[in-house]
């Protein structure tokens, strides 16, 4: 089989404009396979066939199915571990002596996907924060369909065998038929909604935390940075960001600095970090 | 490094054996919970790691593991369920007869490489 | 008044599907394409007895070409180097996954019997005292395969399931 040059132009116009995401030939691959699963719910008879039909009549809801399966990344509880070692280790004990007088920390997990990312940081402030300590996880994607998965809170066996301890699955988790649901007391902590981070963004309070993984990498270098001023908005001054492994604020934006945070790197804003206070890269 | 695979389906071992080799480890492998004791007492090392079925003839995994938890040679040996019992109740009947992890069937390649992590069981070979 | 909870037709569907990306199409490109209930077309299959809370049969069935082909996935070899025993064992060993994960749908207090295999159609295993409650139909590669669950009539009576 394989995607004709003309389908994957239209998909890839289509993901761009909806998402900025750029998918760069070589990925025809990715895309039928992506894609396979979209044909399937709305009954074409295979990937070739719906595109077809959905480039001789729009459908709004199917275009957005094939935005949403382009553009869900691969995740899973804990993904990567350093930023959540990091978070609970370096992170959370400096924000509690920092935030002594709330007892509350707000974090950002900005592209949640299917709600890992979010849940993951639930249970590492569940185990981290001293007693008496509250906290707040937003999750946000441009996804509708991800937002609705990750308020349902409900993980395959396969998803939850992925970076979970075999300890964290039965104290944090019941099941649910076939799924495996996050248990209230998690999840009353933790809400999602719907935010293309490259778009200007709503007024929120602002984050303690804010976790941006994997995400810049698929933007052009304007829109980095774009994203990252967004987000910085959305910052506490003496907050802490972290990014995926192969993405960074250097060479795109200026207000960030790079610090050692256990075995990791994050970003802080730059004027507000006092000398001395991490160790700078 | 050497891990026990402990499966009654040949298959299952065959899968197992192929992701923890990429993480360096050799196998031996057994059938069933008696015969990975008997295939464990005849080596001059006991293994670093066993992966243990649940519902295998002879003897169940649960036992093997209840059994391993309590021979001092053993005592370093990393204990993981790799088991399609599914029920929360038997997750933590498994983790407190000893087991230091549990994977549920079906799993994937990258889940069960991520749990060996979680015990310290990284490529790099460092061990906790 | 507590529901009876018996896995339906989505629930099999949703574990079969986490088999095969685990160990039958982990690329996610010859998925279980799902059709209507059609014929019963096995010409080999396995089955796990639950006891318990909850009594019954799990099947699992398929065309021999089907079984040779998950065999060869899960053993990585070639389809015409599949042996009977190989065979055999990958029956088994499926029937098992899907009916350790059928089990933990049901009330607590099952158990799960070791798998039986039977290289003949599902004809030849007769469950008299069962009756089908929940049923998967898909094909793999253009090859029929089935799932389906079988409740113990004297079970199906007190738990009042139609």
């Amino acid at each position: 089989m394989g995607l004709s040059a003309s389908d994957f132009a239209f998909v890839a116009a289509l993901v761009r404009r909806e998402s900025s995401i750029v998918l760069a030939p070589g990925k025809e691959y990715l895309v039928e396979a992506r894609l396979i699963p979209v044909a399937r719910q709305v009954g074409a008879a295979g990937v070739a066939e719906f595109l077809a039909s959905l480039q001789r009549m729009p459908n709004a809801d199917h275009q957005r199915r094939v935005v949403d399966a382009l553009t869900t990344n691969e995740t899973s509880f804990f993904r990567d571990r350093e930023p959540f070692t990091a978070l609970t280790d370096v992170v959370v004990p400096q924000l509690v002596k920092a935030r002594g007088a709330q007892r509350r920390l707000r974090v950002w997990s900005a592209a949640s996907s299917s709600g890992q990312e979010p849940y993951s940081l639930a249970i590492s402030l569940q185990e981290s924060l001293p007693p008496g300590w509250d906290y707040d996880i937003v999750g946000s994607d441009i996804s509708t369909e991800m937002i609705k998965r990750s308020e349902a809170a409900e993980f395959s066996q396969v998803e939850v065998n992925r970076g979970l301890a075999a300890q964290q699955l039965v104290q944090y988790f019941e099941r649910s038929g076939a799924h495996w649901r996050v248990v209230q007391s998690l999840r009353r902590h933790v809400s999602f909604q719907r935010l293309n981070l490259t778009a200007p963004l709503p007024p929120l309070p602002p984050f303690d935390v804010i976790f941006l993984r994997n995400v810049l990498i698929y933007f052009d270098v304007a829109t980095k940075r774009t994203v990252l001023r967004n987000v910085a908005r959305l910052m506490r001054p003496d907050g802490w960001l972290f990014l995926g492994a192969a993405e960074t604020t250097i060479g795109i934006d200026d207000n960030y600095e790079r610090v050692t945070a256990g075995r990791t790197s994050a970003y802080r804003l730059r004027a507000a970090v006092p000398a001395g206070a991490a160790g700078r890269m | 490094m050497l891990a026990i695979i402990i499966d009654d389906s040949r298959a299952m071992r065959l899968i197992l054996r192929r992701i923890i080799a990429k993480i360096g480890f050799d196998a031996v492998e057994a059938g069933d919970g008696q015969a990975a004791l008997d295939t464990i007492a005849e080596l001059t090392e006991p293994p670093q790691l066993a992966l243990v079925d649940w519902n295998m003839p002879v003897m169940n995994g649960l036992e093997f593991v209840t059994r391993a938890r309590k021979d001092p040679r053993l005592r370093d040996m990393t204990l993981v369920m790799v088991t399609t019992e599914s029920e929360q109740s038997q997750i933590v009947r498994a983790l407190a007869a000893g087991a230091h992890e549990y994977v549920i069937k079906p799993f994937t390649e990258d889940s069960m490489i991520d749990k060996l992590a979680l015990l310290g069981l990284t490529p790099t070979g460092a061990n906790p | 008044m507590s529901v009876q909870t018996v896995p339906n037709v989505a629930d099999l569907a949703e574990m079969v599907e986490q088999v095969w990306t685990s160990y039958l199409d982990p690329e996610g490109v010859e998925p279980l394409i799902p059709v209507e209930k059609g014929a019963n077309s096995s010409e080999v299959h396995s089955s796990v007895s639950i006891t318990g809370s909850w009594q019954g049969v799990v099947v699992y069935g398929s065309s021999q070409e089907a079984a040779k082909q998950a065999a060869a996935a899960f053993l990585a070899m070639e389809p015409d180097e599949v042996s009977a025993e190989d065979l055999a064992d990958v029956l088994g060993e499926l029937a098992n996954i899907v009916g350790g994960n059928v089990k933990a749908m049901l009330p607590a207090g099952c158990f799960l019997s070791l798998p039986q295999v039977v290289l003949a159609p599902e004809s030849a295993s007769r469950y008299p005292s069962a009756v089908q409650v929940a049923g998967l139909y898909g094909t793999w590669k253009g090859e029929p395969i089935s799932v389906t669950m079988w409740q113990s009539r004297t079970d199906v009576k007190e738990g009042g399931v139609a």
